[in-house]
């Protein structure tokens, strides 16, 4: 067994490869992950993977990334750049080795060009959260709306700027006042999100944009990037564990040399 | 011996050569125990927060050095914002001296402006040709520690820049600076070779926080070309003093940077290029020319608060050395 584990600062994500292809995955909320399953040993956090309750598996390798690699170690794991892990889950789990991956993810978005099958050049967002997850759940909290709710709207989008995720809840209680409908509300808020991205798209360009991310479920946000950008945007199932998949990957990759 | 503050390199020799001591007010800065608190200081005088951090640094740094109460500010071919600054300094009681590399690198121009400094500080071409001999000798050793780093793999990233970053003022002290540096050489023979799997060059203004180097070196990639630092070392064999500070690249257009830029990473056999720029500079502007001229990787890299990386930089480095492999 091959296991990937994304160390994201909302979740933790893991994700499990068999020798046969099979992917398993399972969730769980970060501070609670690292709380119940994490010790202190000479200054580092280390994180104990046969306590985690996904059955006793003999792991032949485990791959990590995420930001909190930096200070987090996972007894045993090798770790490995965060774009590079997400590139190689969508190269995976699309086939395809050259496209644009778009990666909105809960706090970060980043944007890569792909070449057979190598990164060449990325972007990531500047310090701003405004084109990522939480935006979009703290949009959808002012709208009292859900988050599948919130990502079936894209047309009639009432105008917001996108320069600043606190000063946009403002803004748009403003549009709220001045009478707009929910469905033209929401539209505004996923263009915002498409809005702040397209200069990395734009950038990085390519006819095929590969979208993962927990942001990729957003389906109105799909149907933005293909119309205005008229390209073809694949979503793999499950964009959100990407980069777990990436890593898992890479763990059998590693495995097998 | 007199202190007399700059923004940034100017021609240090008339400096001197007035039997006055320059100082690199951004020298001072960074090197505070705490430079954060410096800009936080600036910020409550009433400093915006969407402001280059150098800029407010300096400010600080100027009042708080009691013995500064000169200071000669480069108000054209480096940073608008010196006028401002020197404005709010003007305010506080400070002696201000502008100093302006000419935008079409005009040789009349620049030398009009160095002999304006040189009647304002007191001296004259005798003086300070004798003193540029003096420094010229101080710098040939830069170029042979710019050499060791980056033909022999002898010397790291940081000390490449550190050394080179110095030369603004020589650490007020030529012949000290230069016997440390002797030192330095000294010893490294008996040093082994540095090997790193990346060579990296880094371009643009110094770096705000002074773990980047140590951070590449770990992860098996060392800086071989500190562009702007190599820059202030004046690399250039002339004579004619005008001349050497218009060669200087770092004050005039990006294009002409340019051409040194490219130069060295030939010569250099570089992997990758990461391009630093402050957060809420100008020169921001000038990395999408410099993104389309050159044909290495390169990592557009912003830095904000002073000492040490955070955790998206770091995510972002990890990524670029991963992509150069
Ligand atoms: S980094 Fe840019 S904004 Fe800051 S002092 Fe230098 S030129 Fe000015």
């Amino acid at each position: 067994m091959y296991a990937g584990i994304d160390l994201g600062s909302r979740n933790v994500k893991v994700a499990i490869l068999d020798d046969q292809g099979q992917l398993k995955l399972h969730k769980f909320d970060t501070v609670s992950f690292y709380r119940e399953h994490g010790h202190m040993e000479d200054g580092q956090l280390l994180v104990d993977l046969s306590a985690l309750g996904l059955g006793d598996i003999g792991w032949q390798q485990i791959v990590s990334t995420g930001y909190g690699r930096q200070t987090i170690n996972l007894k045993g794991a090798k770790n490995i750049a965060e774009i590079k892990a997400h590139v190689t889950g969508a190269v995976y789990l699309t086939g395809k080795e050259d496209f644009t991956m778009l990666d909105l993810g809960g706090q970060d978005s980043k944007v890569a060009l792909v070449r057979k099958g190598r990164m060449v050049d990325f972007e990531t967002n500047d310090r701003c959260a405004a084109s990522t997850g939480r935006y979009l759940e703290n949009m959808a909290a002012v709208l009292d709306i859900d988050l599948a709710e919130l990502s079936k709207h894209y047309q009639h989008p009432v105008e917001l700027s996108s320069t600043c995720a606190i000063f946009g809840e403002t803004e748009l209680i403003g549009k709220v006042v001045e009478g707009y409908s929910v469905a033209e509300l929401a539209a505004g808020v996923n263009y915002t999100i498409f809005k702040r991205v397209k200069p990395m798209l734009l950038k990085l360009a390519s006819p095929t944009i590969v979208f993962t991310g927990g942001v990729a479920q957003n389906q109105a946000l799909r149907q933005i990037v293909t119309q205005e950008l008229n390209k073809e945007v694949l979503v793999p199932d499950n964009p959100q564990y990407n980069g777990a998949i990436g890593c898992a990957v890479t763990a059998k990759k590693l495995a097998l040399q | 011996m007199k202190k007399i503050g700059i923004t940034t390199t100017i021609p240090s020799e008339v400096v001197y050569a007035a039997g006055m001591v320059p100082v690199d007010l951004n020298n001072i800065f960074i090197t505070h125990n705490n430079p954060q608190l410096l800009v936080e200081e600036a910020e409550l005088a009433g400093y915006p927060r969407n402001l280059c951090s150098w800029i407010k640094g300096i400010y600080t740094t100027v009042l708080n050095n009691k013995d500064i109460d000169t200071v000669i500010a480069v108000t054209q071919g480096d940073c608008s914002n010196t006028h401002a600054l020197m404005e709010t300094l003007d305010l506080a009681g400070i002696k201000v001296i502008p100093f302006a590399y000419p935008f079409d690198r005009d040789y009349d121009l620049l030398k009009l402006q160095i002999e304006k400094l040189m009647t304002a500080l007191g001296t004259d071409w005798e003086q300070v040709n004798e003193t540029k001999k003096t420094l010229d000798a101080v710098r040939k050793r830069l170029w042979q520690m710019d050499q060791l780093t980056w033909q022999d793999n002898k010397i790291s990233g940081f000390d490449n820049h550190l050394f080179q970053v110095c030369s603004s003022d020589f650490n007020g002290n030529p012949e000290q600076f230069a016997k440390e540096m002797d030192d330095y050489l000294a010893k490294l023979p008996q040093q082994p070779e540095i090997k790193t799997e990346l060579r990296i060059g880094y371009i643009g203004v110094p770096p705000i926080m002074d773990d980047l180097y140590d951070y590449l070196e770990e992860r098996g990639a060392r800086v071989v070309y500190n562009e702007v630092q190599r820059q202030f070392a004046m690399p250039f064999d002339t004579d004619d003093l005008v001349e050497q500070y218009r060669l200087y690249s770092y004050p005039y257009g990006i294009f002409y940077r340019l051409e040194d830029i490219i130069e060295q990473i030939k010569l250099r056999q570089l992997d990758g290029v990461i391009s630093y720029a402050q957060s809420f500079c100008y020169r921001q502007i000038e990395d999408l020319i410099i993104r389309q001229k050159i044909d290495v990787p390169i990592l557009t890299l912003e830095g904000d608060k002073p000492n040490k990386l955070d955790a998206r930089t770091k995510m972002r480095l990890d990524s670029f050395l991963e992509m150069l492999r």
